[in-house]
């Protein structure tokens, strides 16, 4: 063995003398990762069951969500075409009492009366005394149309057909809880959509395919108040009608 | 009778808008997104005089029917309200980019929609002068 090769011998053994140096210091740290690993193990198997659960219970509230938005939405043309029919019914009620037809005792005992005085009349040949009583019973009519009840009761169906229509027009918030049941949804899938990113990518769970949703998902406007955002469009509005938008 | 068009993938706001509109003088039809509204423009062509549009709607929203619309020669100068709850001000200025003539925001009363209505056609009569 020459100098040279002697020298090469003692280059390599000190280059293991460092990497030895380096192995003590790097076993510990190793170690304690290996403890680490031991001790997140459980909690990875309880984040993997968690997750398994998130990914069956996740799209089963989306489905909820969506029997939610039907449901309500079949109610809502429920309570219309019944408000509908009462306005009709309450036009039909508003009508009768105007005329002086209410059906009940009175109004049949009225309109009797009243085709007895119209035959008598005709019976009679226009007898003056005859006329005259006609004439005194459509009097009579006429005061009874007027009188405070009856006019009272009009004023109190068309009252009533009007909360018939503002209740008509409250059921917009069917719609507008649908769209905002809409961006929830629209949240609610990215989550799942991830969720399903990690559990196939990191611990292999078998995915579950997100459902297919159709509903709408309109932006996150609802942070500034009803009135605020109305005023903002009438301002928009003006703008762009004054060209300065 | 003037005949205004509701289009709305909500059967309530439909319905809802209909009794209004009918309160209002006006004959009423419907289509469920953009797509169906453009299939009924041109059926009932020329007598829809007024457009009603919701903004979210599946298969064709508001705003692209809104554009179809106002590219088209025949419907250019088409009435069009945009009836939604989006209401940030990036959303007004992207429908009157798209050339809506009003906007209005859900929930709104029957006189709301009165006075948007006649709004918009005070400035078709003024800008037809």
């Amino acid at each position: 063995m020459n100098q040279q090769e002697v020298e090469k011998v003692l280059q390599k053994a000190a280059e293991m003398k460092v990497f030895c140096e380096y192995g003590q210091r790097t076993i510990p740290v190793l170690d304690e990762i290996a403890g680490f690993l031991n001790e997140i193990s459980p909690a990875i198997e309880d984040l993997k069951a968690v997750l398994e659960v998130a990914m069956v219970n996740i799209p089963r509230a989306s489905g909820q969500l969506i029997r939610v938005t039907e449901a309500t939405e079949q109610a809502s043309t429920q309570i219309l075409n019944t408000l509908d029919k009462m306005v009709a019914t309450l036009d039909q009620v508003i009508t009768s009492v105007s005329s002086g037809m209410v059906a009940s005792d009175l109004g049949v005992a009225t309109n009797k009366m009243a085709g007895i005085v119209k035959t008598l009349v005709e019976k009679s040949g226009w007898d003056a005394d005859i006329v005259e009583l006609a004439e005194a019973w459509a009097a009579h009519l006429r005061s009874m149309k007027m009188s405070g009840p009856t006019s009272n009761l009009e004023r109190l169906l068309k009252d009533l057909q009007d909360d018939c229509t503002e209740i008509m027009m409250a059921l917009q918030v069917q719609d507008i809880t649908q769209q905002h049941i809409g961006t929830v949804m629209g949240t609610i899938q990215a989550v799942a959509e991830e969720l399903r990113k990690l559990t196939t990518g990191f611990f292999s769970v078998p995915a579950v395919q997100p459902l297919s949703i159709n509903l709408p998902l309109p932006n996150d406007s609802e942070v500034v108040g009803e009135l605020e955002r109305k005023k903002m469009v009438e301002s928009l509005l003006s703008k762009a009608r004054a060209g300065q938008l | 009778m003037a005949k205004a068009l509701v289009v709305d993938d909500s059967k309530t706001m439909r319905t809802i808008l209909g009794k209004m509109l009918v309160g209002i003088g006006y004959e009423v039809c419907q289509a469920g997104n953009g797509r169906e509204a453009l299939e009924v423009m041109d059926r009932e062509y020329p007598d829809v005089s007024l457009v009603l549009a919701d903004w979210n709607m599946p298969e064709m929203n508001g705003l692209d029917l809104i554009k179809i619309v106002r590219s088209n020669p025949l419907y250019s100068s088409m009435p069009i309200l945009m009836i939604t709850t989006r209401g940030t001000e990036h959303d007004v200025v992207e429908a009157l980019q798209a050339k809506v003539n009003s906007y209005i925001m859900k929930p709104f009363t029957p006189q709301e929609l009165k006075e948007k209505i006649e709004g918009i056609l005070k400035t078709v009569q003024v800008s037809a002068v």
